[in-house]
């Protein structure tokens, strides 16, 4: 049985995020209810949630460590090892699949010469495929970070792994800041 | 009445400036809640909507004002929570909502929490809406800044916290209990009832979770009353409706209509029909979880609770899924049936195995490995799921599993007689297995 | 009360009574169940016990309902019946069905719901069955079995809520969800195994018991656990003269259903090699094992009454060994020779759930006759140089040195179970009987008396205490050495004091509170 300090001696967490983690517990109305957002905190920073700190986490929180673990493995966006640089999510369910989203699997099989479910030897790339992401009429749709790439076409694929490949990524869907 | 005077949820959809506050403040955003809060009781509050007759629009249909009644009168802590999971596949008008007008469900929150007597609201957004908990997190920002949110609002006495909850991923948290698990801080399980959560919910509080689309339609009824609101919609369906529509028509996206439209209408001059090249074949109407309507079946119903209900499917979130001639019902259903697969939270035997075993079966037959009793065996499994279970996912699974069979057999028959594979399968065939199997 | 019809038959139970053991009461047996524990919280997620309520439209659980007034209800109904059915196939479809490497086989909740709902032919095609890791330990004493597991959540429920230890979760989603400890942790509390207890499959099962015996083999004798003062009511499972393992046995006035792993393996000593089988005499400088015949006649050389400086019990030994010992250590040195233990020995860490600090299951017994404990050094000055000492159980010589050096250097009469320091400097070493071997009353701290049940025959030549100490009185003449034990149970009660008529032969299901009260012994009553 591991030590806890020994467990999650090698993790840290900067300045800033610890911040934000204490502005969080001091909100949510009990430390276990702040969880959550906590998880997404050192992944916002990490990229994941390493084990060490899924140990650090219980002991902030005060929650038995196999309830993280838990939390971890349920929900799907929180990743327990690290990932691509850029994670693909794309839809598969019902309304997308209608409009073709396995044809822009096959298209980003091909083109990334991996399966749905694997990365690129760089590290540069992962596809996944996800279930129903909220953007059934303009379909097929990828989720990519915070946002979500709508009305695929093979081109705009292309163009798409062309701009993350140039570090200039193509301005998503969602993103209306230039509206103001 | 033109669909511009039904223009009540949806009046700042598509405009690139309705977010802000300044924007909805002039076009009437935020007189419902001084309303509400100078002139009215929680119990009045309650009444007028009760009163309006609205209904749950997250799937129930339940009413709301009826439903904000349920906490006891004696309760000191209550928590209410808005449900802006939105998973449903098919739907995507909550998502509207919070993009184009999220002070409409702010203020609606505002005004549903004094109604319940809650100090503290939660909006629960799901992960994959990551641009949303920013865009929603900004406008509560703004809200707090012009006094609508926190300690003594407007002078009234009253304090309201608002806290912006991201999910992580799991269609299970759009359940209420399941919600409330969560944001305790656990896995997204629905828990068993009784208690029921009005009484026992968060932190063993009275709590009252309602859907996006619910609480945006409180600030209209409470700005311009029940009667007013009333003046759209059927006796037992009243109001106007969001509806999310996907599929090949010429016009998809959210449309907002009165209650009671006859789908025929609504198909022909809203949606404009299926696009160049394709024919209808069936709808799902109400998001995936509901049984299918084959075309003629739909043709005839209106667009409201009690009309749906009686063509033996739901009016649910409204997701509108219009299937075309060239789709493959087979190949429809093992998509959902891997949907539920993936989604069952996995506490319930019935629910948990059956998914699984549903999806695995459909997969098979597709592969070329089933027979006749592999359709004995759906519907046998279906028996075993439903009704049975915590919550409904497992009925979710088994209306549109049930309503496939019934309505499309033959496209199940024809493979279950299909000779055993033999050869490599198809880059098509194999890229659908992988993607969906 | 309540007043409610189940399967045609009115019962009336009090009000807020859980309609399962309502359901129970009206049956004569439990309904269809894996989650329910009387225990723990309800979970509500195996789905087994719904009923049909007149007026519901669904099925409902019975586990998580009230009773009301004037319900009716029906538990085996067709629709009942379809249900419970359907669901067992769900729990079964995933499940490997290895029952003949299984050790739960006998014992296992599906395997018994699976004889009575008839589910002969499996509709699961063997490619669609789920695979998940076996035979995995997750701790000291667990080791878990992802395939066979239902996901009942007793287990994850029992380490949240009695021992609030927390180590166990249930990972993943949906039919890939699963039991498991956090990665670099162990199910390792003091109670763990009591999950394998209240798993009703082969998914959690005990790493001691693993491949050993089939349950069907074992017969059970209802007795105490002897590892400390609680008195943990158990099962002693025995098969061909050996216990192949202990059970908790329910008592809701002392351990619950619960009983510590510490006292759970006690049972292991019963079988070590260090037993006494045979009675030991010192001949030229080393112990020669003798007949019984032989023994009795070195006991006569060795020890005359009034000759002995130390008759030194443990509270270890029951009520009536302990009122025999008392009485031939007066007669064989008088009431100061007579002690009940060496104080301070036999203690350690305590916990707020069952294990008491106290190691000893009948230290209250030592009050109640007027036994004193004495620090090791009081007890060797007493011994002085050269002088006969009496032992009787323990093991007193590896407490202290100065103990040990007092007893080797007189006349030192060991009569014990297991051959330690003590038996070592022995002139005579009788072999007597361990606690799963015999009958016997035990004290525990709450001054209840319960019962110790013989299971197994003693070894060898071992006989058992109160024979032993009964024939040495009547050998030195004494009048009132007791021909049986139902005899000597009579003095007992009369020895403490207890009411007229107490019958310690039957004592009622959950002991019996003696306590100083009620079982002051009666001044000068020997």
């Amino acid at each position: 049985m591991n030590d806890t300090a020994a467990a999650s001696g090698a993790f840290a967490l900067s300045a800033a995020s610890r911040a934000r983690l204490d502005a969080v517990v001091a909100r949510y109305p009990t430390r276990e209810s702040a969880l959550m957002p906590a998880l997404w905190i050192v992944q916002d920073e990490l990229g994941h949630i390493p084990p060490a700190g899924a140990v650090w986490l219980a002991e902030r929180l005060q929650v038995p460590e196999a309830r993280v673990w838990e939390v971890i493995t349920f929900y799907t966006m929180y990743r327990s090892e690290p990932q691509a640089q850029h994670v693909l999510q794309v839809c598969h369910n019902i309304s997308c699949h209608i409009m073709g989203a396995r044809g822009i699997i096959g298209h980003l099989e091909e083109r990334l010469g991996i399966r749905l479910g694997q990365a690129t030897a760089d590290g540069l790339f992962q596809l996944e495929g996800a279930e129903c992401l909220g953007s059934c009429g303009s379909g097929p749709c990828l989720q990519l970070g915070r946002h979500l790439y709508e009305n695929l076409t093979p081109a705009k694929v292309d163009a798409l792994l062309d701009s993350l490949r140039r570090g200039a990524p193509l301005r998503p869907d969602t993103d209306r800041s230039l509206e103001g | 009445m033109t669909r511009e005077d039904c223009r009540i949820l949806s009046a700042r959809f598509g405009r690139a400036d309705g977010h802000r506050l300044a924007v909805y403040e002039a076009e009437g955003g935020y007189t419902a809640l001084r309303r509400a809060l100078k002139e009215m009781t929680p119990l009045a509050v309650r009444e007028e909507v009760k009163a309006a007759g609205l209904r749950g629009r997250g799937g129930a249909g339940f009413p709301t004002g009826v439903k904000w009644g349920f906490v006891p009168a004696e309760a000191q802590t209550v928590y209410f929570m808005v449900n802006a999971d939105e998973s449903e596949p098919g739907t995507f008008k909550d998502r509207w909502i919070m993009d184009y007008d999220p002070h409409a469900m702010i203020e609606g929150s505002i005004i549903a929490s004094y109604a319940v007597r809650a100090k503290l609201c939660f909006i629960y957004i799901r992960g994959e809406f990551g641009w949303l908990v920013d865009r929603v997190q900004a406008a509560v920002d703004e809200a707090y800044r012009a006094g609508y949110l926190g300690r003594d609002i407007l002078g009234s006495g009253c304090d309201l916290e608002l806290i912006v909850h991201k999910g992580a991923g799991a269609y299970i948290c759009g359940e209420e209990t399941g919600l409330i698990n969560s944001i305790e801080g656990r896995k997204g399980q629905p828990s068993i009832k009784p208690p029921f959560p009005a009484v026992q919910g968060f932190l063993k509080q009275p709590t009252i979770v309602n859907n996006v689309e619910t609480v945006a339609a409180v600030p209209p009824i409470i700005r311009d009353g029940a009667a007013a609101y009333r003046r759209f919609g059927t006796e037992k369906s009243p109001g106007t409706k969001l509806w999310s529509v996907s599929g090949p028509v010429r016009r998809p996206g959210v449309h907002e209509i009165p209650l009671g439209l006859p789908f025929r209408e609504f198909f022909e001059r809203d949606l404009g029909g299926m696009a160049d090249g394709e024919e209808l074949k069936a709808v799902i109407v109400g998001g995936s979880s509901v049984p299918v309507l084959t075309a003629a079946e739909v043709m005839a119903c209106n667009l409201d609770y009690e009309s749906l209900a009686a063509a033996g499917t739901m009016l649910g979130s409204g997701g509108m899924i219009v299937v075309p001639q060239r789709c493959d019902m087979v190949e429809l259903i093992q998509v959902l049936m891997h949907f539920y697969w993936d989604e069952s939270c996995g506490q319930c035997t019935p629910c948990r195995e059956g998914t699984g075993w549903l999806h695995r079966i459909v997969k098979r037959l597709r592969a070329g490995d089933g027979t006749a009793e592999d359709l004995e065996l759906l519907e046998k499994v279906c028996n075993g799921m439903m009704g049975l279970t915590i919550c409904p996912l497992s009925d979710a699974a088994v209306m549109p599993m049930r309503s496939f069979l019934a309505k499309f057999r033959d496209e199940f028959a024809a493979l279950a007689r299909r000779p055993e594979a033999s050869g490599p399968p198809s880059r098509w065939a194999r890229a659908t297995n992988e993607v969906i199997g | 009360m309540a007043r409610l019809t189940i399967d045609g038959q009115v019962i009336e139970v009090p009000d807020g009574t859980r309609l399962f053991d309502a359901c129970t009461l009206a049956r004569g047996e439990a309904l269809p169940h894996f989650c329910y524990h009387p225990d723990l919280s309800i979970a509500g997620v195996c789905r087994l016990c719904q009923v049909e309520i007149e007026g519901a439209p669904k099925l409902t659980i019975a586990c998580n309902t009230a009773v009301k007034d004037g319900m009716v209800v029906l538990t085996r109904s067709p629709r009942v019946q379809a249900a419970a059915t359907a669901i067992l196939e769900m729990h079964l479809i995933n499940h490997p069905v290895d029952c003949p490497i299984c050790d739960q086989a006998g014992e296992c909740g599906l395997q018994d719901q699976y004889m009575v709902y008839g589910l002969y032919e499996s509709d699961v095609a063997k490619r669609d069955k789920v695979l998940k890791r076996k035979a995995e330990p997750i701790g000291p004493h667990v080791i878990l079995d992802k395939e066979r597991c239902v996901l009942c959540s007793r287990c994850v429920r029992f380490c949240a809520e009695i021992t609030k230890t927390g180590e166990l979760g249930i990972l993943q989603r949906g039919d890939r969800a699963e039991i498991a400890v956090a990665p670099g942790r162990e199910l390792d509390n003091p109670y763990s195994l009591n999950t394998v207890d209240i798993c009703p499959v082969g998914a959690l099962t005990s790493r001691d018991f693993r491949f050993r015996k089939r349950v069907w083999l074992l017969r059970s004798v209802a007795s105490v656990c002897p590892g400390c003062a609680t008195g943990c009511n158990v099962r002693v499972d025995h098969e061909g003269g050996r216990v192949w393992r202990l059970r908790p046995r329910r008592n809701d006035d002392v351990n619950g259903p619960w009983m510590c792993d510490r006292g759970r393996l006690e049972y292991k000593r019963l079988h070590a090699d260090d037993r006494l089988t045979q009675p030991l005499a010192r001949r030229d400088g080393a112990l020669r094992p003798v007949e019984w015949r032989e023994a009795w006649a070195e006991l006569e050389r060795l020890v005359r009454p009034g000759g002995v400086a130390l008759a030194l019990a443990n509270p270890h030994q029951t009520v009536e060994e302990l009122l025999l010992l008392r009485r031939l250590g007066e007669l064989l040195g008088g009431p100061e020779a007579v002690y009940g233990g060496v104080a301070g020995t036999d203690r350690g860490a305590g916990d707020d759930l069952l294990i008491d600090g106290d190691r000893a299951p009948n230290r209250a017994a030592l009050g109640w006759l007027g036994l004193r404990e004495a620090p090791a050094d009081e007890l060797a000055a007493r011994l002085g140089a050269g002088r006969t000492a009496v032992v009787y159980g323990g093991d007193p010589a590896a407490a202290s040195p100065r103990l040990a050096a007092a007893l080797a250097e007189g006349a030192l009469i060991y009569l014990g179970t297991a051959r330690g320091a003590t038996a070592e400097a022995a002139a005579l070493v009788l072999p007597l009987a361990m606690w799963a071997e015999k009958d016997g009353l035990l004290a525990n701290r709450q001054g209840r008396l319960q019962a110790l049940r013989a299971a197994i025959v003693r070894p060898g030549a071992a006989r058992e205490d109160w024979r032993v100490l009964a024939e040495w009185l009547a050998r030195l003449g004494a009048p009132n050495s007791p021909p049986t034990l139902a005899a000597l149970r009579g003095e007992v009660a009369a020895a403490l004091g207890l009411p007229a008529g107490t019958d310690l032969n039957a004592l009622p299901a959950t002991g019996l509170v003696a306590g100083p009260g009620a079982g002051a012994p009666a001044a000068g009553g020997r």
